[in-house]
């Protein structure tokens, strides 16, 4: 039956075409999920006039000095250190300080003025608010339906703006403010700029800073400042080692457009536990405090050998200080423990090294070492562990 | 294929006819599904699992503080919080288990029952049948995950005190504001079990056995639950369904955050593409033998 035979190969072929339907679906599928990239790559990049570094350093430093633009959007923060042995924390949700060493987090904005912000940290079927508006602030957190009214010292917050400008080098002009930056840089910096790079939808400037030297573990800090109102859209900061940005803060979206006035009202709710709290009470700023007392306390015995780039720190510090410290600071808080795992595992991981100075045992990460001596000695640095040993000998 | 189908249309009225006739095929598959004494029972356990809850929520309190989910906690306040409770627990397994019982058993059901063949016989066409079953147990998703919130809505109501709702974000809407916010994330979890339906309806098509295309489909959901809770795999989480069934809670921020939501309608749409196709393209090409 010849006849009965074609028919049943007609049949089968169709039956094969048929099969290209879900392979197209999922080619479909598939084009739909890299178009994004695609479609960028087909539009080409943005051109925006060119700028030299200077310029673009002044623009910014104007935009800053009249003030930022109302605006709401999201800021995304994900870091991959690469510390070895880190106890993985799932990256949502997580708030304790070793949640932010690893993964994504997501941050939502709203600016609607230098005395309008709210910011919010969504998790999963929770949210934590801060919202300032005026003299008043709020700190909300859904998850123990707790309201904290933090009243600010208007004093206090004055005095910290008022310091804030003089830490910055004595310019007057933001021209001259760019060419000090530049000068103070150059040296032993790269300074390089694109005009083609694209941030949360919106062209922008790159400013692209590479240390020169080779035994530093950075390869460059990427700052991404938006085209139009120079405001920074993204800090990216490279390893050597690898493709994707160790560390990485920026906008997904943004939108130059005052945001609705109730994202800065705050009433809590009924039924909501309301703590009153002064801003210098707050545990935070006590922490802070005493942190800044042991920091100014360490700054006098701590010494800093080479400059730049490859600077690298010594702290008297031993493995009983690293080991006891934690807990009895920090009580007993989840943070402490944190910090306590944190520094088994580190320890756990690194590899002994020896050398005319002594002994002592170093880790590496995707962008720092840190080298613990025998002899009670922490030196931490960007630099390559070989830098790090070789400062250790600089006594 | 004959001109078995007696009382089918005639030419004039053909569009009139065709519609009434897909109506009247998906009418009839409804009244199979929702008739069947496994299916009311199922719905039956969907509907008393918030009724449970919410009774042991009322008899032994909230957890406390830190302890179990913050949102089990916040429906001892207000009543109306017990269906996004309801609707995050049971949308893990439960309803999953349920929609795909309904899914699995469509086609392999008939194929294994010998019932097929009759089916087919009908000037309906395959792909008409197809798409009319896969109609059938999108309304069969729809209607179960609006039987778990109405229950634990009249549940949460009727056991503890309701009024303004209190946003993750620490704002209040009203009372009917909130009852239109539960018929979007009615809705959502609808569509994520509607992809789950398609991928259940491909493996009723590949097996002969309904209780295969079940046991695989629910066997996928566990496997991808377990793959999302790695957090080394964390980039493959967004190719998962299970990823975003859980994603309603946007509809519960000031200002509602759709960004996450309409990502996963997008991610629901792409299974039902791919999946929908496989389960069109062996349906339509296999031979019925049972």
């Amino acid at each position: 039956m010849p006849e009965q035979a074609s028919q049943d190969r007609r049949g089968r072929r169709g039956n094969a075409v048929k099969w290209a339907v879900p392979v197209a679906a999922v080619a479909l599928v598939a084009g739909a999920i890299g178009a994004g990239p695609v479609i960028a790559a087909v539009q080409g990049d943005p051109v925006l006039p060119g700028r030299t570094a200077e310029q673009l350093l002044a623009d910014a430093a104007q935009a800053t000095k009249s003030g930022l633009k109302p605006m709401s959007g999201t800021v995304m923060q994900t870091a991959s250190f690469g510390l070895p042995g880190l106890p993985q924390v799932p990256g949502m949700g997580g708030t304790s300080p070793a949640a932010l060493l690893a993964g994504s987090h997501e941050l939502k904005v709203w600016y609607g003025g230098e005395n309008q912000v709210r910011l919010a940290l969504p998790g999963r079927m929770s949210e934590s608010n801060l919202i300032v508006n005026g003299d008043q602030a709020w700190l909300w957190e859904s998850d123990a339906n707790k309201a904290t009214r933090i009243k600010v010292d208007g004093q206090a917050l004055h005095g910290g703006a008022g310091e804030a400008p003089k830490a910055l080098p004595t310019a007057t002009t933001p021209q001259q403010l760019a060419q000090e930056l530049l000068r103070e840089t150059g040296a032993d910096t790269v300074v390089s700029v694109t005009n083609t790079e694209k941030v949360a939808d919106r062209a922008a400037y790159q400013l692209v800073l590479a240390p020169k030297d080779a035994s530093s573990l950075v390869r460059e800090v990427r700052l991404a400042l938006d085209g139009e109102t120079f405001i920074p859209l993204r800090i990216q900061v490279y390893a050597k080692s690898a493709a994707e940005p160790a560390f990485e803060v920026g906008f997904t979206s943004v939108t130059f457009t005052p945001p609705a006035e109730d994202n800065f009202t705050f009433t809590p709710p009924a039924g909501a536990k309301v703590v009153e709290q002064r801003l210098l009470d707050t545990p935070a700023a006590e922490r802070g405090k005493v942190a800044q007392e042991k920091a100014e306390g360490l700054k006098d015995r701590a010494r800093t050998i080479g400059d730049g780039w490859t600077t690298v720190m010594e702290l008297p510090l031993s493995e009983q200080d690293l080991k006891g410290q934690a807990p009895k600071a920090r009580g007993d808080g989840p943070a402490g423990q944190d910090a306590n795992a944190i520094v088994d595992a580190l320890l756990k991981s690194a590899k002994p090294v020896s050398g005319t100075w002594g002994s002592g045992r170093v880790i590496q990460t995707k962008l720092f070492s840190a080298l613990l001596t025998d002899d009670g000695r922490l030196l931490v640095g960007a630099v390559t562990p070989e830098k790090l040993t070789e400062a250790a000998g600089q006594r | 294929m004959g001109a078995a189908g007696g009382g089918g249309p005639v030419a004039p009225a053909r569009a009139v006819g065709a519609t009434r006739a897909w109506a009247r095929l998906l009418g009839s598959e409804m009244s199979l599904t929702f008739r069947r004494p496994r299916n009311l029972a199922m719905l039956v356990v969907l509907a008393l699992v918030p009724v449970l809850v919410g009774i042991a929520l009322r008899t032994f309190g909230g957890p406390d503080e830190g302890g179990g989910p913050a949102i089990f906690a916040q429906v001892t306040g207000n009543g109306l919080f017990l269906t996004f409770a309801a609707l995050s627990l049971l949308v893990q397994l439960l309803l999953p288990v349920s929609v795909a019982v309904v899914a699995g058993e469509s086609i392999a059901g008939e194929t294994g029952a010998g019932t097929l063949r009759y089916l087919l016989v009908a000037p309906a066409g395959r792909t008409r049948l197809l798409a009319v079953k896969y109609a059938n147990v999108v309304v069969f998703c729809l209607a179960s995950v609006t039987v778990v919130a109405l229950s634990a809505l009249l549940a949460g109501l009727a056991l503890f005190p309701a009024g303004p709702i209190t946003l993750l974000s620490g704002g209040t809407v009203p009372l009917s504001e909130g009852v239109l916010r539960i018929g979007l994330v009615v809705l959502y979890v609808a569509a994520g079990m509607a992809a789950l339906a398609a991928v259940s309806m491909a493996l009723s098509t590949l097996t002969e056995v309904a209780i295969g295309a079940i046991a695989g489909t629910v066997g996928l959901v566990i496997v991808a639950q377990l793959l999302g809770t790695l957090p080394q795999l964390s980039a493959l989480q967004p190719y998962l369904l299970t990823h975003w069934w859980n994603g309603f809670d946007g509809v519960l921020r000031d200002p509602m955050a759709t960004d996450e939501m309409g990502q996963g309608l997008l991610a629901f749409a792409a299974y039902v593409v791919i999946f929908g196709s496989i389960a069109w393209a062996r349906f339509t090409s296999r031979d019925i033998t049972g």
